[in-house]
């Protein structure tokens, strides 16, 4: 009874993950069919060739370098940045007595719960008024100002919770405020910095909304509009598509195997109080 | 931003600055702000900019091939954008719109470039046209706005049909109709065979159906009934419009039921491998086409229904217009001329494989059998219209996917549908 419940269970999961993985698998083996092929027996036929051109053409053609050179240069950055503001606020918000914090984060919480959509034009006229429309550091300013709330959520409610004893012992030892931030707070929050990290890297590396908002020249164009950029006006390649996907995951995909543990405790993060 | 002015805009710079550097990180961002500011002022004296959504490989291949030319030229310097198609389509009123935008776009001409010519958006190109006293007068009169000016700049169009292998009708012993009669006649045929004689592609792309709509609109009612409708000067619940629906649902037997489940490039993959019959559809399609299934295709006109309508033909016009704001017209018209020319229009049509016709009437198309029968077939036309959405609106062509799309479901309730989809438009017009 006992063998033919874990005989069960194992079947059901290996289909629940080939339902999973069927998708993912079928980008692949697309990457790798000829255009011909595809034009004359359809997107989901089974493969009648095999070719590696499409990557080259991806790579090539489609700008790929170029691209995910730029998803670098504003994922990095915005990562660093949002996390480095929201850690502080946090700070100040969860361990002083600032007249109105629970205002505060909460108009930053708020800010959240705004569909994005109704934000885009205003948010394409101001960085025009900047002077930043079509820079990288539009792109990196707006997911800064987009992340900076949630960020400074989930780590305000990590942050509340580290006994008080600790800061109050580094006051006592002379510690002063920056002293306490960076040397007390920091690396006891790192495990919640961590999982941020990881899911911040995947939200702005992923992100396609705010990058054709705000940029239109296409050399600075990340990788997701690259992508979008394969596409022709009517009829698409879609095996150079799907090999550029194949590329434009591998940094997402490098990211997740790294930090695969905080990936977990990040989506708990805040769960428990 | 008509109000805007450089006093404004460096105290809401610094203002935007300061709320920036209120976040902990001033010197970080002022220093890119100054960088940022670089190429904005440059800009105006230097290359002219092209916003370009033509980012299939070919297209965007030849489009990068004719600027080297133009640039290698010594007139003047350009530079080109690719954007995807989709994108652009969304962005382009914010392009236009901006303080500082692009000089040049690739887009279609008619009421669409007409819409943004009346908000004083795009440039006055009339010089350009003065060279261009060659071309055809119905071009000239796609390119003017309703103040008589040129804003447009033809580079090529295409034409719609019914696309099917040669091979394919010869297997099947049928041959092309000429009439409405021949043409249900050949469907009833194809159908006693076990092929849907007709394919159409509406997941993700139902305003393929807008090309049914189009062309027995300009069969039974003429080309300037449409035109009236789809300006809002005819009603869509007119019985003149529920005469089209009635000759529509006579063909609508013979669709083939799985297109309404798969875009049209997959409608395309089922015609070429024989599985339906034939295919309306513009000349675009063949780039979804394998290159050795190319020589196979043919096409044929829509059939004929009343013969005392003067013939008309869908044919789209694509090309330039210019920003009105743009920093250096001079230059901009000079890549228009020369873009309008006989030597880029022709080096476009070879560079690019889909099969286009090229606006200059001097410049020579491609000589392969289906141009040339496309070409014949277009100047026999009395009337040209460009499609629905280009003959009306972007705005009004989603009323249209609806309206379409509901009826090929449930004909039976045609007359609701038309009620509604003038409800729609009405909404559109009025906004």
């Amino acid at each position: 009874m006992n063998k033919l419940r874990t005989g069960a269970f194992h079947t059901g999961m290996i289909l629940l993950s080939l339902l999973w993985l069927g998708p993912v698998l079928w980008v692949v083996v697309m990457s790798t069919r000829s255009f011909d092929d595809i034009a004359a027996h359809g997107v989901g036929s089974l493969p009648r060739s095999f070719t590696l051109d499409t990557y080259r053409q991806a790579w090539t053609d489609g700008g790929e370098l170029r691209a995910l050179i730029n998803s670098m240069l504003v994922t990095v950055p915005s990562v660093a940045l949002s996390l480095g503001l929201a850690a502080m606020a946090a700070f100040a918000l969860s361990r002083f007595r600032i007249p109105g914090r629970r205002t505060i984060l909460l108009l930053m919480l708020a800010g959240n719960l705004l569909p994005p959509q109704i934000l885009l034009i205003p948010v394409a006229k101001f960085s025009e008024l900047t002077g930043l429309y079509d820079t990288l550091w539009a792109l990196i300013a707006v997911q800064v100002g987009f992340g900076l709330g949630f960020y400074t959520f989930v780590l305000h409610g990590f942050m509340r919770d580290l006994p008080g004893e600790i800061q109050e012992a580094a006051t006592i030892d002379g510690a002063g405020t920056a002293q306490i931030f960076t040397r007390v707070m920091l690396p006891l929050t790192r495990p919640a910095l961590a999982a941020l990290g990881a899911l911040s890297f995947t939200w702005i590396f992923n992100d396609l909304l705010w990058a054709i908002t705000v940029l239109r020249t296409d050399d600075n164009m990340p990788v997701t509009p690259a992508l979008l950029a394969l596409q022709g006006q009517f009829v698409s390649s879609w095996n150079v598509i799907a090999a550029g996907t194949v590329i434009a995951a591998v940094p997402t995909v490098a990211v997740f195997l790294r930090f695969q543990r905080h990936f977990v405790s990040g989506l708990a993060l805040g769960a428990v109080k | 931003m008509s109000d805007f002015d450089p006093g404004r805009r460096r105290f809401l710079g610094h203002l935007g600055l300061a709320g920036l550097g209120a976040l902990g990180a001033s010197s970080f961002l002022s220093a890119c702000a100054s960088s940022a500011s670089g190429p904005t002022t440059s800009n105006g004296s230097g290359a002219v900019t092209i916003q370009s959504n033509l980012s299939s490989p070919q297209a965007k291949a030849a489009m990068e091939k004719l600027i080297e030319t133009f640039n290698a030229q010594g007139k003047g310097t350009a530079s080109l954008n690719t954007i995807a198609s989709e994108t652009f389509r969304t962005q382009l009123p914010t392009y236009l719109t901006s303080a500082n935008p692009p000089d040049l776009y690739t887009w279609y001409a008619g009421s669409v470039a007409n819409d943004y010519a009346s908000k004083n958006l795009l440039l006055d190109v009339s010089e350009v046209w003065k060279s261009l006293d060659d071309y055809p007068q119905s071009l000239r009169t796609l390119s003017t706005d309703a103040s008589g000016k040129q804003i447009f700049v033809p580079m090529n169009n295409y034409w719609w049909g019914f696309f099917y292998r040669k091979s394919n009708f010869a297997k099947w012993g049928v041959q092309e109709p000429k009439t409405w009669t021949e043409f249900l006649a050949l469907c009833e045929t194809l159908k006693s065979k076990g092929i849907p004689p007709i394919g159409i592609g509406l997941g993700d792309t139902p305003w393929v159906a807008s090309a049914w709509f189009d062309y027995l609109n300009i069969r039974i009612n003429g080309a300037p009934f449409h035109r009236e409708l789809l300006a809002g000067k005819q009603r869509f619940d007119d019985p003149k419009v529920k005469a089209v629906f009635t000759r529509w649902r006579e063909a609508l037997p013979y669709f083939d039921p799985k297109g309404k489940a798969y875009p049209f490039q997959e409608a395309t993959t089922a015609l070429l491998a024989g599985k339906t019959g034939m295919f309306l559809i513009g000349t675009f399609f063949a780039d979804a086409a394998p290159k050795d299934a190319l020589g196979d295709l043919d096409f044929f006109r829509f059939p004929i229904i009343d013969p005392a309508v003067p013939l008309a033909e869908e044919a789209p016009t694509d090309g330039f217009f210019a920003s009105a704001k743009t920093a250096n017209p001079t230059g901009t018209k000079a890549l228009l001329s020369y873009l309008a020319g006989v030597e880029a229009q022709e080096a476009y049509v070879k560079a690019s494989s889909g099969i286009v016709l090229p606006a200059n009437p001097r410049a020579k198309a491609s000589d392969s059998p289906l141009v040339v029968k496309g070409k014949a077939m277009l100047n026999e036309a009395k009337e040209l219209t460009q499609f629905f959405n280009r003959d009306s609106s972007d705005a009004l062509q989603p009323t249209a996917d609806t309206a379409l799309t509901k009826f090929i479901d449930k004909p039976d309730q045609i007359d609701a549908i038309l009620r509604e989809w003038q409800a729609g438009a009405e909404k559109v017009f009025k906004g």
